[in-house]
């Protein structure tokens, strides 16, 4: 299937490796990508909460050239941008008023306008049911010889439900379908579904650390390897803040924290250049041993 | 039909708390309160939950179900026990238990009473005439006005959790509810109490309160309206406020979030150099990309004109996320079909 893909912020800048494992994993799956080059940030909560008006018309803007591809999905690879957009996409598609005034200013500016016939969806979807499954299986032929993953979903891709709605927020199952297809087995812990406090990071910090020490805890505990997440903001405050938790607690966590797309990757074969580890603060040696102890 | 429950107890004389087991035959109707009362009147008199109205408007009967806040008189029983589930019943999250399922709400009272939940009309003597305000003036705060202050989205509120003193998701909606209300006249006095240190910008966004909310309230969007105004008014001092500006001036500017530059933006520059060594150790990582030259959009010339359109002739503050509410309350009708 081909699917706009828009990588969003922090995949153009400090996750690319999220996009150089989403690019390579892709094709495998089926998923051809027409990535999207004339598009902006999607506001992640903060322009939706400063300039409300001004969100929805990006929003509309990056779903107008997801149209133009001919594409009937824009594929997405972070929560935030999952959420944001599939708000956006909402309001644009059941309130022709709104769509008319939001795609008469896009024509101003000189951007398409947008008729409503897109829809969002997260990577994490798209192959955690139906073909992508089936064709995950095919693709993850180098195992994961029973690694004890803990996924932790974040929130934006959870809830609300009501924009969201592809599994039950309080008992999802999508992570640990890919997990177990890949060979690996998943760990349960109940902070899997909360907040690991990334959008208040920089102005609440402490506050961000009391939620962000609750899945490292609790996953650590419950046995885990390593964890994954669909998200790059959850995986950028679970990787790059876990320095700070262990100088906050005087505990050592060492938790590797791998992007979904490079979890799949791994399973799937994946080249090191394109996976990019290199990038994670915390080390994913003990992972890759593992894996390749006799 | 037979019904099963785990109740938690907790009893504060002994302070013991254990998980315990119930059966009892009810009603093919009946929801979690009927049950309730039931095993109180069956089985052990003693097991303590509040209620009153039974018909989710009095909001007494918050508790949760599978750790899920819920009222007890919206959930039907009938479904799971047809699917062989035994749920387990317990007290609200973020409030001390004071016996079984009953929480004590006076942190939560004390919340809302700090919001000066009442209308500032400005003037003390009644005027001879009425005031007449049309429904569409009044739309904007349709949804906050529903709460029942039940406590469902504070149970669950993870900056809560964290951040005890934190306002939270009633608290904050019913701001909003006069914030929003053309007939108070201290709009920008209130925004100022809710730009405390425990206020608006402690929301993290986990969207817990508006999954929750029995009522369609959508806390975490009136929250989201009061940081509209708070920023429409000037009130940005917050670093907060000041992380939300930032994104909206690098969309303008080059597209993509400026993201080495949002933590002096955010916190200041005497912040941002006491976390050098820190942001070394993601520097060293790649985590830290260089300003210079800036990662610019292609056709970035739209996003900018974009925002001088919407500034110009596009609608202002919180009422840019009220537009939309209309279209998202067609999904829920949609779902509930």
């Amino acid at each position: 299937m081909k699917v706009a893909y828009y990588k969003g912020c922090l995949a153009s800048l400090s996750a690319k490796e999220l996009d150089s494992s989403t690019k390579a994993l892709a094709p495998k799956l089926g998923i051809e990508l027409e990535e999207l080059e004339s598009v902006t940030c999607c506001g992640a909560g903060d322009i939706h909460e400063a300039e409300p008006d001004y969100y929805l018309h990006l929003n509309a803007r990056i779903l107008a050239y997801a149209e133009a591809t001919g594409a009937d999905t824009l594929m997405t690879i972070c929560n935030v941008c999952t959420l944001n957009l599939r708000q956006a996409n909402f309001q644009l598609q059941n309130d022709d008023a709104l769509r008319e005034r939001v795609s008469d200013n896009l024509e101003t500016v000189g951007a398409p306008r947008y008729w409503g016939g897109v829809e969002v969806k997260h990577l994490l979807w798209l192959i955690a049911d139906g073909e992508g499954y089936e064709k995950l299986k095919e693709v993850a032929h180098k195992g994961l010889k029973g690694l004890k993953v803990a996924p932790f979903y974040g929130c934006q891709i959870l809830r609300p439900s009501k924009l969201l709605g592809f599994e039950d927020p309080d008992r999802p199952w999508s992570l640990e379908a890919i997990i177990e297809a890949c060979g690996g087995e998943a760990i349960d812990y109940p902070a899997k579904i909360k907040c690991c406090g990334f959008p208040i990071i920089q102005a609440r910090e402490e506050l961000a650390l009391g939620e962000l020490i609750q899945p490292i805890e609790q996953s650590l505990e419950a046995g885990a390897d390593v964890m994954v997440t669909p998200c790059p903001l959850c995986h950028l405050s679970l990787d790059a803040w876990q320095q700070k938790l262990e100088a906050q607690t005087g505990k050592s966590y060492q938790m590797p924290i791998l992007h979904l797309s490079q979890l799949i990757g791994v399973a799937a074969g994946l080249d090191d250049s394109e996976l990019k580890f290199r990038r994670h603060v915390v080390s994913v040696d003990p992972v890759l041993e593992k894996l390749e102890a006799p | 039909m037979d019904v099963a429950l785990k109740i938690w107890r907790y009893d504060p004389d002994s302070g013991e708390r254990a998980l315990k087991n119930y059966e009892v035959e009810a009603p093919e109707w009946s929801c979690l309160l009927d049950v309730l009362d039931l095993i109180k009147d069956q089985v052990d008199g003693s097991l303590a939950y509040r209620k009153s109205c039974r018909m989710m408007i009095c909001g007494s009967c918050g508790m949760r179900m599978d750790g899920r806040a819920v009222l007890a008189c919206k959930e039907r029983m009938k479904p799971i026990v047809e699917s062989g589930h035994v749920p387990v019943i317990s007290a609200m999250g973020n409030m001390p238990v004071l016996k079984d399922l009953v929480v004590d709400m006076s942190p939560f009272w004390t919340k809302i009473k700090n919001m000066k939940p009442w209308l500032e009309t400005g003037y003390e003597e009644i005027p001879d005439k009425e005031f007449i305000h049309s429904q569409e003036e009044m739309n904007p705060i349709h949804k906050e006005a529903l709460c029942i202050m039940c406590g469902c989205c504070v149970s669950e509120c993870n900056s809560m959790e964290s951040d005890p003193e934190f306002f939270g998701p009633a608290a904050l909606a019913k701001g909003f509810r006069f914030v929003g209300d053309p007939r108070d006249r201290m709009k920008v006095e209130r925004l100022e109490d809710y730009n405390d240190e425990h206020g608006i910008w402690d929301c993290t966004r986990c969207y817990f309160c508006n999954e929750r909310c029995p009522k369609g309230v959508d806390p975490r969007d009136a929250i989201a309206k009061l940081g509209a105004e708070s920023i429409a008014e000037g009130i940005d001092r917050d670093m907060g406020a000041k992380h939300a500006n930032w994104f909206v001036h690098s969309a303008r500017t080059t597209g993509w979030l400026r993201e080495t530059e949002l933590v002096p933006k955010t916190q200041g520059v005497v912040s941002a150099i006491q976390q050098t060594k820190f942001a070394l150790s993601l520097a060293k990582r790649g985590k830290v990309p260089p300003p210079f030259p800036p990662h610019v959009a292609e056709n970035v010339q739209e996003a900018r004109a974009l925002y001088d359109v919407v500034k110009t002739r596009g609608v202002k503050g919180a009422a840019g996320i009220v537009q939309g509410e209309r279209a998202l309350s067609r999904i829920e009708h949609t779902n509930h079909e």
